[in-house]
């Protein structure tokens, strides 16, 4: 083991565990190189200093309740995911049969078309959507 | 409390009790994630209920598909930045984090000079230093929580060492 593979195993050691083996070739390499000897006490107090001297911070005792009162602040959702959708049933329902009465075709004709065009725009719509949702994220 | 619960909940779309358990598990994770971006420990505070907020917010657009770990980080991480590009307070040391009491005052004024030799690191490495210790040197954590490879995250960590080494020899 040289001197620059020496230094990058003890690199490691300070990172993940190092193999018995690789931790007596260490060693033994240090006894006997000052270069390296300095190169891991340097090491050493870094590694203790930086340990000290990044201390976690703490999140202050009102972290939680400032964030609900964020939150309390903050506008509900006007209506559930799903009532659009019940919506456009609702009056797609109301306007096929408005349709169905007023307009002076056959009854069955005014649903059928009423029906397939309904379904059309939901679907389209649908499909509309989704894309813009995909684009936004 | 696993991720696996939270998505649970979020599935039932009870979102309040799913945030909950998020900020029980997460909040102090997300916080040292921004601090080790601002470094500043009441702007960090202040940016982690942004970004909580954001979350509460988006909870039921959450894509269960993606790691709810990954999703909270990539907010966390981007918020971060956000806040780190809109002021300017980085540009001085903050010492109002580091006012050492009597009793304290070498341990402060050593908090303080790594505070600076750190600072005199490229961006990425005093993020990845900083990680590192403040998650009980998991490399693992570090690398999950800035979306970099676990090698990537160890040479960091290396050339920071050899970088800091030089300057405390110098």
């Amino acid at each position: 083991m040289n001197c620059r593979e020496t230094q990058e195993r003890l690199l490691e050691s300070f990172v993940g565990a190092v193999s018995p083996l690789e931790k007596s070739q260490l060693e033994r390499h240090i006894s006997e190189c000052p270069e390296c000897a300095k190169f891991a006490v340097l090491q050493s107090q870094l590694d203790l200093r930086l340990q000290e001297g990044i201390a976690a911070p703490q999140l202050s005792s009102g972290f939680r309740a400032g964030l609900r009162a964020r939150i309390a602040w903050q506008p509900r959702e006007p209506w559930p995911d799903w009532l659009p959708d019940l919506a456009y049933l609702a009056g797609s329902g109301v306007a096929i049969g408005s349709c169905a009465l007023l307009l002076p075709f056959p009854v069955p004709v005014v649903l059928g078309t009423g029906v397939l065009v309904a379904f059309l725009a939901y679907s389209l719509q649908t499909i509309l959507v989704s894309a813009l949702e995909q684009k936004t994220d | 409390m696993t991720d696996e619960d939270i998505q649970s909940l979020l599935r039932k779309r009870r979102w309040a009790a799913a945030f909950e358990l998020l900020l029980d598990r997460y909040q102090k994770k997300v916080f040292r994630l921004v601090y080790s971006i601002l470094k500043e420990a009441a702007k960090a505070e202040e940016v982690t209920q942004d970004i909580f907020l954001k979350i509460w917010q988006v909870l039921p657009d959450y894509d269960s598909r993606a790691s709810l770990s990954t999703w909270l980080y990539t907010i966390t991480r981007n918020t971060s930045l956000s806040a780190l590009r809109a002021e300017s307070y980085r540009k001085t040391l903050p010492i109002e984090d580091f006012e050492p009491s009597a009793a304290n005052w070498e341990a402060g004024m050593q908090q303080l000079e790594i505070k600076q030799l750190l600072q005199r690191l490229p961006e990425v490495q005093q993020q990845v230093i900083t990680l590192f210790y403040l998650q009980d040197r998991s490399v693992e954590d570090v690398a999950h929580m800035l979306d970099l490879p676990e090698g990537t995250v160890k040479s960091h960590l290396h050339r920071a060492r050899r970088a800091l080494a030089d300057m405390v020899r110098s």
